[in-house]
């Protein structure tokens, strides 16, 4: 039998638990983006750490170190950014101005009905050669011109959120281990080692996925790299391949959907650049599928790349990190996903490997909780 | 009338100031020296010494507070910075038998740098002490970013287990002639 005041002090904690919870529900609307700024800055302070705990050891300025990786990482970024900003809206110019000139009309023509009447009952769907296409694209081109502003707008609070990720990680990196050695001394000394187990499990268990996905997703950048290059081989005629690269090598960070994302920007670009080349657009692939501008050949491209990844590269890189069984991690994903969105997916994993380490911890603490 | 409060002010911040920063300054050179004199690491230069106290985490343990128990599962060694441990088992019938009581300077649960098996013994604080903790973590992540470090101290901890097994197979051979 329980005796009274064990009951009181439960219901007492119960109360405390559900009003904690209810503060938490009400003011979850004002901190939800704080909180995404330190998730994605405790991340990112996670795949850095190493590089800056290495730099401090030859430099002997944690200061510097953490300035120096950072910078490197900003040089990268936007690098990468500005290179793709530029390339993309050079591509996207030419390929207006292409789109204006009318004997491009008839080639959109030919592609719909080629398209059209490859798919099953097209002989059902009366007139093939539809004349307003190019029209209609044109005005949802223009759409999307007049939408820019509205996205410029997004972009600036984007830029934003960058800036004080970039803010936190810089601090987490620079007093990492000081916020770790206070987390440490704020556990009770009854629960000192297995607290400290558990947060250097959970620091293992992330550096290790996060390390595997990172080169699981340069692989998968550099096998796209040279898919793009064998295909310009074959006249794909594609262009932004490194930037291409990149974007397929970090959609692959998020399973399952992310290697459909990765693909979708070489596609267009190929439609963009191969509009009005006639062979481009009689192409077939092996001689046998046809494969209009090359579309088809770069989604069997991406498949190979994928099945690489997923048999040869991720099982060696990332292994076992995470151990989850596959049902869990598409559970994950789904909760990951209608929570917040593709950044839910993205860090879905990571943190139901958070939470599994936190599990297994409990089971192992109520083995022993007889001995603390 | 000004210049008395000022003075005052000044003083007590010099006071307090000095106070701190050589309490600290003691602190510091107090738990590099305990880190110099314990056998497991013996041999590290400063700078590494420097490093392990980075990586050690100070706790304290108030009068009679458990720092583990028997068959608990171990993380680590504790050495003392100042205070009194006592180690000891328990038989079936709740009798204490003492196997050792440690002062400042020295060291336990050492064993746990190596494996993750259970406490072989409980320790008990037997008066306020103050404790540095070095965890199996620690030292794994150590020897992974450092290596010459971490088979520093690995192989002055393989010299103390040396010396233990040296000392058991003696002193079971002392037992056993004395039996015969």
């Amino acid at each position: 039998m329980i005796p009274k005041n064990q009951s009181i002090d439960k219901i007492y904690t119960l109360i405390l638990v559900i009003i904690s919870v209810g503060i938490l529900f009400f003011i979850w609307p004002y901190i939800s983006s704080m909180v995404m700024i330190l998730v994605f800055a405790f991340l990112f302070t996670t795949v850095l750490l190493p590089g800056v705990d290495v730099l401090e050891r030859k430099i002997k300025s944690r200061l510097f170190s953490t300035f120096f990786i950072m910078s490197g990482l900003l040089a990268l970024l936007f690098g990468f950014l500005f290179g793709f900003a530029s390339g993309l809206f050079q591509q996207t110019s030419e390929f207006y101005h292409r789109l204006t000139q009318e004997n491009y009309v008839s080639e959109l023509n030919n592609l719909y009905q080629r398209t059209v009447s490859f798919l099953p009952g097209a002989s059902s769907m009366g007139d093939l050669g539809n004349p307003q296409l190019a029209e209609k694209i044109q005005v949802l081109f223009t759409g999307f011109m007049q939408q820019f502003l509205s996205f410029a707008k997004s972009g600036m609070n984007f830029i934003f959120l960058t800036a004080m990720i970039l803010v936190f990680t810089f601090i987490l990196l620079n007093e990492y281990h000081n916020f770790r050695r206070t987390l440490v001394s704020m556990i009770p000394n009854k629960y000192f080692e297995l607290g400290l187990r558990i947060i250097h499990n959970i620091e293992s268990q992330m550096s290790k996925y996060l390390t595997g996905q990172f080169m699981a997703a340069s692989s998968v950048a550099v096998l796209s790299f040279l898919g793009l290059l064998i295909l310009n081989l074959y006249g794909a005629n594609l262009t932004l391949v490194v930037f291409i690269s990149i974007i397929a090598g970090l959609s692959n960070l998020i399973p399952m959907v992310g290697p459909l994302v990765g693909m979708i920007p070489a596609v267009l670009i190929s439609v963009m650049n191969n509009l009005g080349n006639d062979v481009a657009l009689a192409h077939m692939m092996f001689n046998i599928i046809p494969s209009p501008f090359f579309i088809f050949d770069i989604i069997f491209m991406f498949i190979i790349v994928q099945q690489i990844d997923n048999n040869f590269i991720t099982p060696i890189l990332v292994g076992e990190s995470v151990g989850l069984h596959p049902m869990l991690v598409m559970i994950s994903l789904f909760i990951g996903g209608i929570v917040l969105g593709p950044l839910g997916m993205l860090f879905a994993i990571p943190t139901a490997g958070i939470i599994k380490v936190i599990v297994h911890e409990v089971v192992f603490l109520a083995r022993y909780a007889h001995l603390l | 009338m000004s210049i008395l409060p000022t003075r005052f002010g000044d003083n007590i911040m010099k006071a307090l100031w000095k106070n701190l920063f050589n309490h600290w300054n003691k602190q510091e050179n107090q738990t590099k020296a305990v880190l110099k004199q314990i056998p497991v690491f013996h041999g590290l230069s400063d700078r590494q010494i420097r490093e392990i106290e980075n990586l050690c985490h100070k706790r304290r343990y108030k009068r009679g507070e458990t720092v583990f128990k028997k068959l608990a599962p171990g993380e680590g060694m504790f050495i003392i910075l100042s205070g009194t441990i006592e180690i000891f088992t328990e038989d079936n019938n709740d009798k204490k038998n003492i196997l050792a009581v440690l002062n400042n300077g020295e060291f336990f649960g050492e064993l746990s740098l190596l494996d993750s098996d259970t406490r072989s013994a409980t320790a008990i604080a037997t008066e306020d002490s103050h404790l540095l903790a070095f965890l199996r973590p620690d030292l794994q992540s150590l020897s992974k970013r450092n290596p010459q470090t971490g088979n520093k101290i690995l192989f002055n901890l393989a010299r103390v287990m040396a010396a233990r097994l040296r000392k058991t197979s003696e002193e079971i051979s002392e037992n056993s002639s004395e039996l015969i």
